[in-house]
């Protein structure tokens, strides 16, 4: 046999070999930005921590700083004590799975609520195939958090080009170590992040007892409203005629529903929207209703000859108008000239 | 992270206008810091001059001038008779009885709530529920304290509004919104 017609076979083992090598390397190399971001949903599941978490919420002229010490006992049992603000400071919130138990000890109540929404897995992952349905994942250079190495990702918007999310997750178990949401302008909505992070698998349970201490008195809290689906069966059960927004941000879709009679008869339609990243919510009654604001401090907008009502919340806006009989109010984590764009599409 | 407080805030507490427990917070902070201190004075040194300015240009109405206004509007209204008369006038009570009609059979409709009393929805009600949908996102921050820090907060601000609604009010709210415009 020729030399090279030995030698051939030999070239091709070695470049399978190389190929081979490479899809190896490929393989073992970090998972992409939306795996990754798949995986820290899971993390809080799987791993106990202590430490302190800051959050802070943005609004046009202010901001609200909230700061916890944090214990996390995998899969569902949290307890969160309030070091800021000042009349929050040494409150805390058990949550085990859906229930959460606020203890107040200036004034000797625990407080028992309830959100299905949270041992609701199965929406969790419908509503994280839409964000990944509706932006783009890109990982980004990132610096280290609370001490750790991260890998940031930064949410991207595929219809504007917007950056709506970016997260810092821990390189090694890819819980979320930071989060920043920002406006459609760029600013920074709100910012959580941990100041401190220690991973432990010795939290003694008994630190999550629910159990009222003694000389405590235990009250209902809200018992939130599970939406369904079914959209047409949640209109059914409001009695009314609902509108919805003809108009809304590329992305959004109506992802669920539900009626509900509250505070003295009203019956109440709420309908949600969400983008996977961003959640809108629309809330109609028939009863003529209006909103008392309490202490909050609304303010006035017009548009379609509606004398409108809002108030800023942190990033969220609230925004308020009758209109055909109906009372609306629009919620959403969006800036006011956005939701005046959807409202004026709610009954065009 | 420095702490003060910002001009709003001040502007409340000059005027007495913050509730007890946070005109106490203030009235400490000023005690211990010098830069707030000085916003505090140089506010009240402004609202003292606005003052002393507008009391120089204050300027008495003269007696004779005053009088004299009086005296003709007095001679220039009608007797209550003839007031009364002038509103059976054809010219008056047939455009009143039009609109009294039509005002009537557009009321109808609103005939429903009469008698009712108003209803009101509390607008945290809207808060609270779109934050407990919104913690439904696993992309987002899963914790239950977005919804409950409304209610939390409303037993110390005694309402039920939530933190950024306490008008203002958190002092840390308010000392990290002064931080970052300064």
């Amino acid at each position: 046999m020729p030399r090279a017609d030995r030698v051939r076979p030999l070239a091709g083992l070695f470049a399978l070999t190389l190929v081979g090598a490479a899809l190896g390397s490929v393989s073992g190399a970090e998972p992409d930005a939306g795996t990754l971001l798949r995986e820290s949903m899971q993390a809080p599941a799987k791993i106990s921590y202590v430490g302190q978490l800051e959050t802070v919420r943005f609004a046009s002229n202010r901001a609200n700083a909230n700061i916890v010490k944090i214990e996390h006992l995998a899969p569902s049992s949290t307890r969160r004590w309030f070091v800021a603000p000042d009349s929050l400071y040494g409150d805390y919130i058990i949550t085990r799975g859906p229930a959460s138990y606020e203890f107040d000890p200036k004034h000797s109540v625990v407080t028992v609520s309830r959100n299905p929404v949270f041992a609701d897995q199965v929406t969790a992952d419908a509503i994280f195939d839409r964000a990944m349905t509706n932006y783009k994942c890109v990982e980004t250079p990132s610096d280290s958090v609370a001490g750790r190495p991260t890998v940031s990702v930064v949410l991207m918007n595929k219809y504007t080009g917007e950056r709506v999310v970016r997260v810092w997750l821990d390189r090694q178990t890819h819980l979320v170590l930071k989060r920043e949401e920002y406006h459609a302008n760029g600013a920074v909505a709100s910012q959580m992040r941990f100041e401190e992070l220690r991973y432990t698998s010795s939290l003694p349970e008994g630190i999550f007892a629910t159990e009222a201490p003694a000389g405590y008195k235990q009250t209902k809290g809200r018992d939130y409203s599970m939406p369904t689906a079914d959209i047409d069966k949640a209109i059914r059960e409001a009695g009314f005629k609902p509108y919805t927004p003809k108009d809304l941000p590329q992305g959004f879709a109506l992802v669920s529903g539900n009626a509900t009679t509250i505070d003295g008869g009203v019956r109440t339609l709420h309908l949600v929207y969400s983008d996977g990243l961003r959640t809108l919510s629309l809330f109609e009654n028939a009863t003529g209703a209006s909103p008392d604001f309490g202490t909050l401090r609304p303010r006035t907008v017009q548009f379609s000859g509606h004398d409108a009502q809002y108030v800023e919340d942190g990033p969220t806006t609230l925004l308020t108008w009758n209109e055909h009989g109906l009372h609306f109010a629009l919620v959403g984590d969006l800036l006011r000239p956005e939701l005046v764009e959807i409202a004026k599409s709610v009954v065009p | 992270m420095m702490e003060h407080l910002n001009n709003d805030f001040l502007i409340d507490y000059l005027h007495g206008q913050l509730p007890p427990e946070d005109d106490a917070l203030a009235h400490a902070h000023l005690e211990s810091c010098a830069s707030c201190r000085g916003e505090y004075e140089a506010e009240a040194a402004l609202g003292e001059a606005l003052r002393s300015t507008a009391r120089a240009e204050e300027l008495e109405f003269p007696s004779m001038i005053a009088a004299e206004i009086w005296q003709q509007v007095r001679d220039a209204r009608p007797s209550l008779a003839s007031q009364l008369a002038s509103l059976f006038r054809p010219a008056i009570a047939v455009p009143v009885a039009a609109v009294a009609v039509v005002a009537l059979y557009f009321a109808a409709p609103l005939a429903q709530y009469a008698g009712t009393p108003a209803k009101h929805v509390s607008a945290n009600y809207y808060l609270e529920e779109h934050a407990a949908q919104q913690a439904q996102n696993p992309l987002g921050e899963r914790s239950p304290t977005a919804a409950q820090l409304i209610e939390s907060s409303a037993a110390d601000i005694g309402n039920a509004a939530d933190l950024a609604a306490a008008a203002d009010a958190p002092p840390l709210a308010m000392m990290a919104a002064a931080d970052a415009s300064r």
